[in-house]
């Protein structure tokens, strides 16, 4: 069923079908030929309960809130400021690019969000200054990846929700990993931009005090984390609702800079609502899908196969890990955690694993989902806001970040106090 | 003609859209004084099962909007290998496929909204939310995005045969071609 499932998701998706579409399609394919029952018959409630959610309304949030902070001008703000701070290093403006995604990363719940912010206001920036668009692009779109990582982030809500761990505990777990990725992106582009200097730009050393005076546009920014992370953990909000105490920090900031107008918050408003429409079509679809794998036994033919291997506890996470790697490939980020977990965190748990520990190391993997392609939604995101150019560039650019994360994978499970340490002694 | 048609069902869900918006906006504001509320002591109560309401209508009636906007997302790596003719051709198969499984989608959820309305269904919190309420707007959004799909690919078949297939991609074209249209 496995094999059968893959190839459809492949073929399905090479013929250009939405990727939500498809993932209900393959869902009615299972439930042709692989099931007992007639599945269909769930479907109507199975669109209306995941839909029907109070921890995904986080999403729209999320998504409104990095909106507000583009179409004020808090975003372009942060970008030139992180700039006259980072763009002495070799790579020049492109650690901007990464710098910016970790500060908005740090606002954003989404991957997706935080890529599109940060694409929408440097790419102009690209081309002006006569950069390699590829590892430019390709820097965004691993950057944006932060954005599910370090906290508030959305796929970790969805992580704790399904696993029923603490999500505040998951947000202390993805802070050192987050920051520790973002470094390994900063390393990796001045060592790329060392060797061949043609991939970066111009490097630029500002005034001290130019840089001194660029520290109060990242003033708002950090409220705005103080803000959403604050009233977590002091328990005054769920995750969720504290998305919405972002959403009214980020129209107040905004207001502050009196970059609200009407114009301004109908495209915010529709913005939202496109992003979240394609977000949710893909959730919906997954969760029918998983419904009917779920139906149909997959879980069962997954563990017996990997049971039969009869796998040390190390060798059953590398087994994992290779799962998530070459099913990131061609699955949805958002899906593919959806899909798996029910089956693959019962299976590292019986192992004696931590789960908060599992879902941060699935984060990078996931991560890593996003800017592999086919199927890698950060790299549409950038692509969609360059005006030329191929998708084949942003996929060469991203490769390289492709190893960083790779790497943090494998110091995840070297050394699992990476994530474990700050949920321990907080 | 069926260029103007297909821009105005462009512009009605782009109101549709800042509606919609509007509503997760009014939601967000419901959420943040309950916070503020549960400070001194207070709630309203049932603000989760309210917002899982706007999320399920929200998310329906944004659809078409998004499929409009060209905004579902799509994988080009081998459409965008086509000439203009063969990617419109695969457009319109794509958005055959897409239009058949909503309207698949609009019909199984068609049971779910009428056992409510016979049984007269309360939800099983403390504010017993008649259910029909809440779902009657979340199916009219999917026969809306059902509406909207069909509609479209009458206007795009309509343009193809009047062999104007750059006009035709972009009205169902995909993710890329975004900027086109800005």
């Amino acid at each position: 069923m496995i094999v059968y499932v893959a190839a459809g998701l492949i073929a399905l998706l090479s013929l250009s079908i939405p990727v939500g579409i498809v993932l209900f399609l393959i869902g009615l394919g299972v439930d042709a030929f692989f099931s007992q029952f007639p599945l269909i018959r769930g479907l109507g409630n199975l669109v209306w309960s995941s839909s029907n959610s109070a921890t995904l309304i986080a999403i729209p949030f999320f998504v409104l809130l990095g909106e507000i902070l583009v179409r004020s001008g808090v975003a372009t703000r942060t970008y030139s400021a992180l700039d006259r701070w980072v763009s002495w290093i070799p790579g020049g403006l492109i650690h901007a690019n990464i710098a910016t995604a970790t500060m908005f990363s740090a606002t954003s719940g989404s991957s997706v969000a935080t890529s599109a912010t940060v694409a929408t206001v440097a790419m102009p920036q690209a081309e002006k200054l006569g950069y390699d668009p590829k590892l430019f692009s390709g820097a965004i779109a691993a950057g944006g990846t932060l954005g599910i990582m370090i906290p508030p982030s959305i796929n970790l809500i969805v992580y704790g929700f399904l696993t029923q761990s603490s999500v505040p505990q998951l947000f202390l777990a993805g802070l050192v990993p987050g920051f520790g990725l973002a470094i390994g992106f900063v390393i990796l582009t001045a060592v790329i931009c060392v060797i061949r200097p043609g991939l970066g730009g111009e490097r630029r050393v500002f005034p001290f005090s130019e840089m001194v005076g660029a520290l109060k546009d990242l003033v708002p920014i950090i409220v705005l984390f103080t803000l959403i992370i604050g009233t977590i953990y002091k328990g005054w909000a769920t995750p969720t609702e504290a998305a919405a105490v972002g959403v009214a920090g980020s129209l107040a900031i905004a207001a502050f800079f009196r970059g609200i107008s009407v114009p301004m918050l109908t495209a915010c408003l529709s913005g939202t609502i496109k992003i979240t429409s394609m977000i949710m079509l893909v959730v919906i679809g997954a969760s029918f899908l998983n419904f009917t794998l779920a139906s149909a036994g997959i879980g069962y033919e997954l563990r017996s196969f990997l049971e039969d291997m009869g796998l040390s506890p190390l060798m059953t996470i590398l087994v994992v890990v290779l799962i998530y790697i070459v099913l990131g490939l061609f699955i949805e980020t958002l899906s593919l955690m959806v899909v798996t977990i029910p089956i693959i965190v019962p299976l590292v748990q019986a192992q004696g694993y931590d789960t908060i520990w599992f879902g941060i190391l699935m984060i990078v993997l996931i991560e890593m989902a996003l800017i592999t392609p086919p199927v890698g939604l950060n790299l549409y995101v950038v692509q969609g806001a360059r005006k030329s150019g191929s998708i084949s560039d942003v996929m060469l650019g991203a490769f390289p970040y492709v190893l960083v994360m790779l790497a943090m994978a494998m110091a995840l499970i070297a050394f699992p106090q990476i994530a474990l340490f700050l949920p321990s002694v907080l | 003609m069926t260029q103007d048609f297909l821009t105005a069902f462009r512009r009605l869900n782009g109101v549709v859209a800042i509606l919609v918006g509007a509503l997760l906006l009014v939601c967000a504001a419901f959420v943040l004084l309950d916070i503020l509320l549960r400070q001194v002591g207070s709630s309203f109560g049932g603000t989760d099962e309210i917002s899982g309401y706007v999320m399920a209508i929200a998310t329906s009636w944004g659809m078409a909007f998004a499929l409009l906007e060209l905004g579902h997302v799509r994988i080009d790596l081998l459409r965008s290998r086509f000439t203009t003719k063969g990617r419109v051709l695969i457009d319109l198969g794509s958005m055959l496929v897409l239009n058949g499984t909503v309207t698949l989608i609009a019909v199984q959820c068609w049971p779910v909204v009428a056992t409510s309305v016979a049984n007269g269904s309360t939800a099983n919190t403390s504010l017993e939310t008649p259910l029909a309420l809440v779902q009657i707007p979340w199916l009219a959004g999917w026969m809306w995005f059902a509406l909207m799909g069909w509609l479209t690919f009458v206007g795009a078949v309509l343009l193809v045969s009047q062999g104007r297939f750059d006009a035709t991609e972009k009205a169902i074209g995909a993710f890329a071609d975004q900027d086109a249209l800005l």
